[in-house]
This record gives structure tokens, sequence and C-alpha cells, in this order.
């Protein structure tokens, strides 16, 4: 059935709150670039649809030192492509959001919707997850602040109660020496969504932080695996080692756009790339 | 293009002119029939069957009635019209049994969109979900019968031949020579099976239709995004009994066809709806997803090729065997299955051959035309053949094809015998293997020297032959007219879609009478009421055809002109000669005329009148043309042979699988280039477009045969970002005696073969088989995975190495 739905702007914080916990089948919308599928396709049955974008405390976009990053809920991908402070400190960041959909998409689609969304596949996750970000909720009792990798509970389900918001996602800063990448495997150069994405990040003490998507139910931190990997210490063997190891840590499924046997191997071929290019750099 | 430009002997045929249509669309003023809305126009949309093959149980429309806006609401007890271009066999609207996921259950016509969408969500259909036929091995067992009135449905006799109590539409055959005493003579017969998969057109305006019905009389007018105007009228008479000139079919612009839209597909649906409304005008407009799964597809196919060969690669025979998958209706299935058997050998002698071409029902999406009308299909089984043979004769696939291809005095297929005049498939492959620097098979040790940088190249190359497909007597005509300031209408009745007919038929008429392109004023917007008839704008015939009524036109516009001129110049028209737009003595050229002052008759300096209005007209029929002989397939089909090759390097990442393609080099015997920018157009669309079922398109189904990628989302198209390094057109200009400047036609070859030579450079790269089309990142790298040297299957369900 076509959604008939109450359009709503709220310009202050507490409005949004009171108004997303006060009516039943209100949806947030920021970039849309999800929400209009879903409605076009009647997936959802929508009364209220809730505009977050004149909500101040959402279009927040900065790096304080020392402090680190901030990118509100109103922020569109583009923004983060384009930024160099994300480019220089957290380059897998930038990757993932460049790999993301097309550039009109990118106008439009929001960094913390791709999390909100929480699509297995999503592009931002893995490398929002290898730089620890915490999620900033809004709700009927207050802030509160949730690691991303407690945030995604299922397919398209996370954290969030009625009547909460996402209004933004933060990381801190890396350390000097720290790198990162993110690779991914899609079916064409185009825009296509991943068929498997890993971010992979070393940090300036030499350890390993690997983030995943398009593997399991949520996109995924692999802590178990990065514990072995640093345990062993970094080295081509433990990479080589590492992208067979990672085939226990995943659970794929077969799909429309890839079998589970194929998504397993890009896991293992996209780690083993990811840190050699990481330790390349090092040396 | 780089290097070296194109040169044309000719002072506007040949010559790079820019599309007639460029501005107008560029500008987006160019008016689509999706943009179009007619005063107190109506919306439709339709309820699909939700399974693939289902009994009706009973519609309760009366909620869906009683929606404010709702016009009217129609389902199959609404209408027994049956529609079909070779077979009768499609109803407008399911009625008892439905056949694939897209059939029409019921249609609503309402004030707005969201209204019509409403109302079909209160519809309330009860089903009783039957077994569906599969895939083809299903549908040859005939256990369930697709079209259980198979043996009673109307068809074009003598073309086609359905099988009785079977889900055969069609099983075209063809053969000559003794099969059995060359396989036997042969030191080596090898035998393969190659398949592909459904893919989609994809144009960017989807299927529309726009009818307003006069209830009170048979009146029907179409405004509709369709590649045959004429033939809509057609078959809208033949369906709904009512005479041609009762139907009037507007083809505004065309957002893109690609053989999707020949034919006829929502205009009756629209009809219906518009009788049913009281006459108001209703769009019916495909949404994207319908665009996947309601309208027709390139059907997929099963080609089992056995061939005999001696120990010094001289092919002794060949049997083929295609089975299509057709889907629930024949549409022009059952034609792309005739073409095989012609044209499914591929450019080569043979004297011992035998094709049996089935086009076969199952509860799938149906199929129709699409670029190369099957010959990319079968050339994917020939080209990969042909490529085996090779390796398992040690032989240089290049010599290989040069000892067996067609050269003058040699016998296609059909028993039609070669001539200079149809070109020259070894002057196509020489080039394209001389730019693609060809020296050789790579050697395994090679192979595993480049293996362990984690890419390797490949090089490949196949042939590709294609003439059109179409009724022994098509045919196509113009008129011309000139305006009273000397320039000159030329109305065709074929459609520009975006191929360039109406800039290179311009080219002609310009070259003809000696006018700059400027002045000649045609249009891509068709009305069946003023245009002149055409057959159907498909299968590379316009040039050909389309050219030659132009120059007849041309050429009696002239002789009328010089007539008219010879009078008012007192001399005989055989003294005068025609250049730069005037028409002079041929000795004393100071005796002139321009063609303004005859344009709409001559006038003496006293005020007298003479000629009147120019005007003229040329047609243009399918030469020496026959049907084919039922069982031995021989006979005449092939108004115009037009013979090419591809040769492509790749590079393969053995990790991810993905084939990079460097280089695509393209050659055709196309006689004459008539548009050097719209040939070379051609060419990087049919390769782009090959590309896509070479390495990624391809339609899924679950077990239900409900299409799980129905959007783009995951039906991957190739995208800007996907075009190859290099795209190298070589045009070779051995004429056709009988073609417009020696022209022929090239609109869908660029797509042909195209998925061979990459399965060929694959091989080269990798020293692996793949049989199987799409050959994507995840089918090659489960490939190599799999260690197996033939890969016979990609499906998810049999992946290799999963066993």
């Amino acid at each position: 059935m076509i959604s008939r739905f109450t359009y709503f702007k709220p310009h202050n914080l507490n409005e949004a709150v009171q108004y997303l916990e006060k009516k039943e089948k209100s949806f947030v919308l920021a970039g849309g670039t999800d929400l209009m599928i879903l409605l076009r396709r009647n997936l959802i049955n929508a009364e209220h649809i809730v505009d977050i974008k004149a909500l101040p405390e959402t279009t927040a976009f900065e790096f304080i030192e020392g402090a680190g990053l901030t990118i509100g809920a109103s922020v569109v991908v583009n923004t983060v492509v384009d930024s160099e402070v994300v480019k220089a400190k957290y380059p897998a960041l930038n990757e993932a959001a460049a790999s993301l959909a097309s550039y009109q998409l990118r106008n439009r689609a929001t960094v913390v919707g791709n999390i909100c969304n929480a699509s297995p596949g999503a592009d931002l996750p893995p490398a929002l997850l290898v730089y620890d970000a915490v999620v900033n909720i809004a709700g009927p009792q207050g802030m509160r602040q949730v690691p991303l990798h407690e945030f995604f509970t299922g397919v398209k389900r996370t954290v969030l109660q009625r009547g909460e918001l996402v209004v933004s996602v933060q990381m801190p800063e890396p350390g000097e020496g720290d790198k990162s990448i993110y690779l991914r495997q899609a079916r064409l150069r185009g825009h296509d969504l991943a068929t498997v994405g890993v971010a992979s990040r070393i940090k300036p003490d030499g350890k390993v932080a690997i983030g995943i998507c398009a593997v399991a139910p949520t996109p995924k931190r692999l802590f178990a695996l990065e514990d072995m990997i640093n345990e062993r210490g970094l080295s081509q063997e433990t990479i080589e080692w590492a992208a067979e190891e990672i085939r226990e840590h995943i659970r794929p499924i077969t799909d429309v756009r890839s079998s589970a046997q194929y998504r397993l191997q890009m896991a293992s071929v996209l780690l083993k790339r990811g840190l050699l290019a990481l330790i390349g750099k090092e040396a | 293009m780089d290097e070296k430009k194109y040169q044309s002997k000719y002072k506007r045929v040949g010559q790079a002119y820019d599309r007639k249509d460029a501005r107008e669309k560029v500008t987006g003023q160019a008016v689509f029939t999706y943009d179009m809305e007619l005063p107190g126009m109506l919306h439709a949309r339709c309820l699909l069957s939700p399974y693939a093959r289902a009994r009706i149980v009973s519609i309760d429309t009366s909620k869906a009635k009683a929606l404010p806006g709702v016009r009217a609401v129609l389902c199959g007890e609404d209408s027994d019209i049956l529609v079909g271009l070779y077979m009768q066999d499609k109803r407008v609207l399911a009625k008892g049994e439905t056949r694939y996921h897209g059939d029409v259950v019921a249609a609503i016509a309402a004030d707005d969109e969201e209204t019509a969408e409403r109302a079909i969500s209160l519809l309330d259909v009860v089903y009783e979900p039957l077994q569906p036929v599969h895939d083809v091995d299903e549908a040859l067992r005939a256990e369930i019968l697709v079209h259980d009135d198979i043996n009673e449905l109307k068809h074009y006799v003598g073309v086609f031949f359905p099988q009785k109590d079977s889900n055969i539409a069609s099983w075209n055959k063809s053969k000559k020579g003794d099969l059995d005493m060359a396989f036997e003579e042969a030191d080596l017969v090898v035998e393969n099976e190659f398949s592909l998969p459904a893919v989609a057109h994809a144009p960017m305006e989807t299927h529309v239709a726009i009818v307003q019905a006069d209830p009170y009389s048979n009146k029907v007018r179409i405004w509709s995004s369709a590649q045959s105007p004429f033939a809509i009228r057609q078959i809208m008479a033949d369906s709904f009994g009512i005479s041609e000139s009762d139907v009037e079919v507007h083809i505004p612009y065309v957002g893109g066809g690609f053989g999707g839209k020949a034919g006829i597909h929502l205009e009756p649906l629209a009809t219906l709806l518009s009788r049913a409304a009281g006459g108001l005008p209703v769009k019916v407009r495909a949404t994207r997803e319908q665009e996947f799964n309601q309208l027709p597809t390139r059907a997929g196919m099963r080609g089992r090729i056995k061939t005999g060969v001696t120990k010094e690669g001289k092919l002794t025979g060949v049997r083929a065997v295609y089975d299509w998958d057709s889907g629930a209706y024949a549409d022009y299935g059952v034609n792309v299955g005739k073409t095989a058997v012609y044209s499914g050998i591929g450019p080569y002698k043979v004297d011992n051959a035998s094709i049996d071409s089935k086009t076969i029902y199952t509860n799938k999406v149906f199929s129709t035309a699409y670029r190369g009308f099957g010959h990319l299909e079968t050339h994917w089984s020939i080209e990969r053949q042909m490529d085996i043979l090779s390796q398992h004769l040690q032989i240089d696939p290049y010599e290989f094809r040069m000892m067996n291809l067609l050269k003058p005095g040699d016998q296609t297929m059909s028993g039609e015998v070669i001539t200079e005049s149809n070109g020259s498939p070894s002057d196509c492959l020489t080039a394209v293997v001389k730019e693609i620097g060809w020296t050789g098979r790579k050697t395994e040790e090679e192979r595993q020297r480049e293996w362990k940088t984690g890419k390797v190249r490949g090089k490949g190359f196949a042939m590709l032959q294609k003439a059109p497909a179409m009724p022994a007597n098509t045919s196509t005509s113009v008129i011309m007219q000139m305006n009273g300031d000397g320039h000159v209408k030329l109305m065709i009745g074929a459609v520009d879609f975006g191929q360039g007919a109406i800039t290179a038929l311009a080219q002609i008429a310009a070259q003809e009478l000696d006018i700059p392109i400027e002045h000649i004023e045609i249009s891509a917007e068709i009305d069946t009421r003023a245009n002149p008839y055409d057959w159907n704008t498909v299968a590379s015939k316009l040039i050909f055809m389309g050219g030659n009524a132009v120059i007849k036109a041309s050429r009696e516009m002239l002789r009328k002109m010089k007539e008219i001129a010879a009078q008012a110049l007192r001399t005989d028209p055989e003294n005068l000669l025609h250049a730069n737009g005037e028409v002079y003595h041929r000795h004393s050229p100071e005796r002139r005329l321009t063609y303004k002052q005859i344009a709409l008759g001559y006038m003496y300096p006293n005020g007298t009148g003479i000629g009147g209005p120019l005007i003229s007209s040329g047609s243009s029929i399918a030469d020496g043309l026959t049907n084919l002989h039922p069982e031995t397939g021989q006979g005449y089909p092939a108004a115009v042979w037009t013979f090419g090759a591809h040769a492509i390097e790749i590079e393969v990442d053995v990790e991810t699988g993905y084939v990079d393609v460097l280089k695509v080099a393209s050659a055709f015997d196309i006689g004459q280039v008539i548009n050097e920018k719209l040939v070379y157009g051609q060419i990087c669309g049919g390769v782009v477009q090959g590309l896509g079922s070479a390495l990624l398109e391809g339609y899924k189904f679950n077990s239900d045969e409900q299409l799980m990628n129905p959007s783009f989302t995951d039906n991957k198209i190739p995208t800007m970002k996907d075009i190859p390094g290099k795209i190298v057109p070589i045009y070779i200009e051995n004429p056709q005696h009988n073609g417009p400047y020696g022209a022929r036609g090239v609109g869908e070859h660029p797509m042909i073969s195209v998925p061979s030579a990459v399965g060929n450079a694959v091989y080269d790269a990798l020293g692996i088989n793949f049989h199987v089309l799409p050959l994507s990142p995840e089918a090659i790298a489960l490939g190599i995975a799999s260690g197996k040297k033939s890969i016979l299957c990609t499906d998810v369900d049999c992946l290799p190495g999963r066993h």
C-alpha cells in the first residue's frame, strides 16, 4: 500500500524526539536515499516522516585536535569524501565514502544514514568500526553513547528504541603513523553494492583493526582475529595466515549478488591486499 | 577515435555530420512518449501474477471499482483479445491460467497513478498455484504444457513450426551434405555445450504507450515508445478485428529500443482500458521493475555443437542444436530461433551440417528481439567451439579460421553462393588480429610466469556474421517533397530510436541531390497517417533498404526537376546536369536554374507556371529472398550479409576474477561508411553492450521462476566506468553491388561475438575454457579455484568446486 504520511521538519532536538516518541510509524528522513526506496516499493507503511536536516546538532562536521572527528546526521557522504582532514587522518573512511554508490547519490546520502539503515553490506561501517566510532543517540531520556560495534543487532536492525534518533557519529583522533585502507569487491567498476568490503588499520603501536561488511548479518569488527594477528606480530607471514584464518570469523550467505564461497575468497584476498599495502607503505 | 582519420571519396556520403537530432536531445527539447500528457489522460497500473503458473480462481474488483478516481478496471473475463507477431499466443489480460510472473491479471485506469496503484491493492484475487515449467529440459519432457492449446494456436504457417502437444513454439531445421560420413572422415570430432542467460534491453525510456480509443467507432489513436509503427498498426488491426486505417500510430522520440520495442507491447492493454474508460486517453507506463520482469527480454540459450575436423584443420561437418528458453510467449522468439538455422554455423564453409533450433515455452518472462537477434548467442557457441577445436588441433586459431572462412564461390548454410559483393570475412579477421598484435597463443610457461604477478593477460578474437532476419517480402518506402526554398522534406516510415537513421538517410539524399545536409528536412517523429510504410525498424536493414529507397526517390525527383527545367530552358532533359542545388546545361552551363526556381513549379517572367510542387517517392523490397525449406532449411534468407570480427585484449586478476578489458579492435565489412561518427557510435555502443553480456549481465530466477534481480541494484549493465581502455573501429569497404553506395547494415553487429572473443581471451590468459556466460569476477575466480580446465556451469547452485 502506498504510504500516506505527514511531513514534519523540527527545528530543535527535543521537538524531534518528542514527535518520534509520540507518533507511531514515524520514519527519520535525512538524505532519503534508502527511505525513498522503501516508500516507493511500499516496503514500509509510513505515517510520519521526520526531516532532521534543520536540527543544528545534525549538521556538525568538525575535527578537533586531540578529540577527533564528529560527523552529524545530516552530513552527506560527499562532504566526507572531499574533506582533507578525513583524507589525512582517516584514509579508510575516505576510501569507503568515495566507493559508496554514485556521485549523485553521495550528494544526498548521509554517513549516519548509512549506519542507521543497518544494511549488512553498508560500505561506511567497516571504516568507522576500525576507528572505534561511537554513535551519539538522542532520546526521551536524553543523550546516550553506543560504540558502533554494539549498534547493529541484525539485518536492518539497530539498538535504536522508539523516540530515539542518531545525532552524530564520532571517532577519536588517530595517533601519528596510523594507517588504514578500505578495499571492496563489486561486480563492476561503476556503482554497485559491495560484494565484500574490508577496512584494515594499523595503529601506531603496530596493532591492527579489521572491519568488514557483507559477510554477516551486520557489518562487523573482527576483534578475535585482530587479537590473533596482534599476538603473532604483524608480518607478511602473519598476513598470509590471517587471510586464511578470516574464513573462520565470518558467516557469509549466498544471495543474488554473490555466493558465500566467493565472499569467503574475497574477504581473504581483500584482507591480505589491505594489510600488505599498509606494511608496504611502512617499508 | 584516434590515429588515422576516415576519408570518404564522396562529398556527403561518408562525412561525419552531427546527428540531426543531437541538439534537441542534449538540450532536453526532444519530447518522448514518457513525457507526454494529453487532456483528460488517465494513468494505468497493472496487477501482475505473483506466481509463475497459477489458476486464477476468482477476482473481486468491487472495492477497486468503488474507489473514487478509478475509471476502468479490467481482468481476463473482460476481453479475449489475443496478440502475437508470429504466434497468436498471448492474452492481453490473463484468464484461467497465468504463465509467468509478469502476466497481467488485472489493469486499472484512474485519474492519477497513485489512485490506480491504491486501487490495485484493493483487488482481491484468489490463485491456485500450479507447478511451473522451469527450464528447457523440463519443457521438452512436455509433462506440463505452458500453452495447452498449442495445437490450435494461430501462427505464420510454413515459416514457424509449433509441435503438437509440446512446449515447442517452433522447431526450425536445416541440413545439407552427409553428416555421418563427415564425422567418419574427420580426424577429430569434438562436442561441447555452451549456454547463456536471459538479459534485459534496459532502454533509458521504459515501455510506455498512450492510447485514445473511440468508444463509438473502431478508431484507435496510439502514441508509443516503439520501433515499429506499421507493425503495431497491422497487429492491432488483426487482433482487434478492425482495419489498419482505423489505427493511427504516432511515434515521438524514442529513448532506446535495442529490439525490445519492436513488435507490439503495451498498446493493446491501453486500448482496452481507454475503451472501458469511455474513450479517455490512457497512459500505460512500465516501471523499471516491470521493464525487467513484465516486458520481454533476450532469451536464454543452450547450444550443443559437434564438429568434425581433419588434422590439417579443415572442417568436415557441424551438428548444432540450439534450445531457446523463450519463456511464456513466442513473440519474436520464434524468429530469433529461425535465424539460427541459416546462420548458426558462423561464416564458415561447411559442406555437411545440420542445425535444429527449438524455441521453447517455459513459465518465465518471455523473450523478444534483442540487438543481434540470436547471433550473439549462436556465436558464443560457434566461436568458442572454433577456439577449442584449434586447441585440440594445436593450430593457431587465426590460421584455423582463415582456412575455413567463407570466400567467393562457397555456399552458406542455406545454400546461397557467396560472391565478391558479399564482402570479405577474412579481411575483417586479418585486420583485427593485426590491430591487437596477435603473435600466437600464450604458452603454459608464459602463463605461469605471469600468474605469479597476480595478473595474467590474454588475447582472443571471434568472427561474426548477420543478415537481416525478416520476411522474404519485407519492404520500405520514402516520400520526398521539395519545399519552396529548394530544401527537401524526406519522410520515412522507419523510426530513429537512436541509431542515427534520419541523419544517414538525409546524407544519402543530400549526396544524390547535391544539396547541403542542412537542406534535408527529416523528422524522427512518425505518424502512420502521413509517413509512408516501413515494415519494422529492426534487423540492421534501414541503411540498405531505406538507403536504396532514398536513392530511388532522389533520382525520380531529379528526373522531374530536369523535365521542368528542360522545358524552361528549352532543351532536352538529357542535356541537363545538376550540382550544388542547380540544374544546368551540360554544353552551355550559363543556362541554369536553381532548385528553388522549380520547387513549386517554374514561373515564366509573365507569371505563367509549369510543373507544380515537386514530389517523388521510392520503394525498396527485399530482392530474391525465399522462405526456407521446412526440412532442409535451404533457400535465400539474407538480403545482405555483414561480416565482421572482434579481437580483444584483457587482463585477469587471478584472485578476484575481475576481467579488465584493455583493448577491443572491431572490423566490419560495411561496404561503405555513410557517417563515420554514427558508425563509430554504433561500434562503441555495441561493443560495450556486448561486454555487458560477456562479463556482467544475466537474469536470476528463484525456484518459482520469479526474477530475483528486477532492478538496477542487482541487474547490472556497464556504466561509463566500465568502458574498455581502447576501442578501435576498422571499416572494411568491399562494396555490396546492390547496396546504397555499396553500404551494408551494421547496427546490431558490434554486439555480436564480443562475448566469444572475451571467452577466447580468457582461455589465452588462464588456459581454462568457460562454457557459460557471464564471465563475472565470481565465475572466473571460482572457476580458477575449481582447478578444472572446462567450466560448464557457474550458477549459484552448481558452482565449480562446490562438489
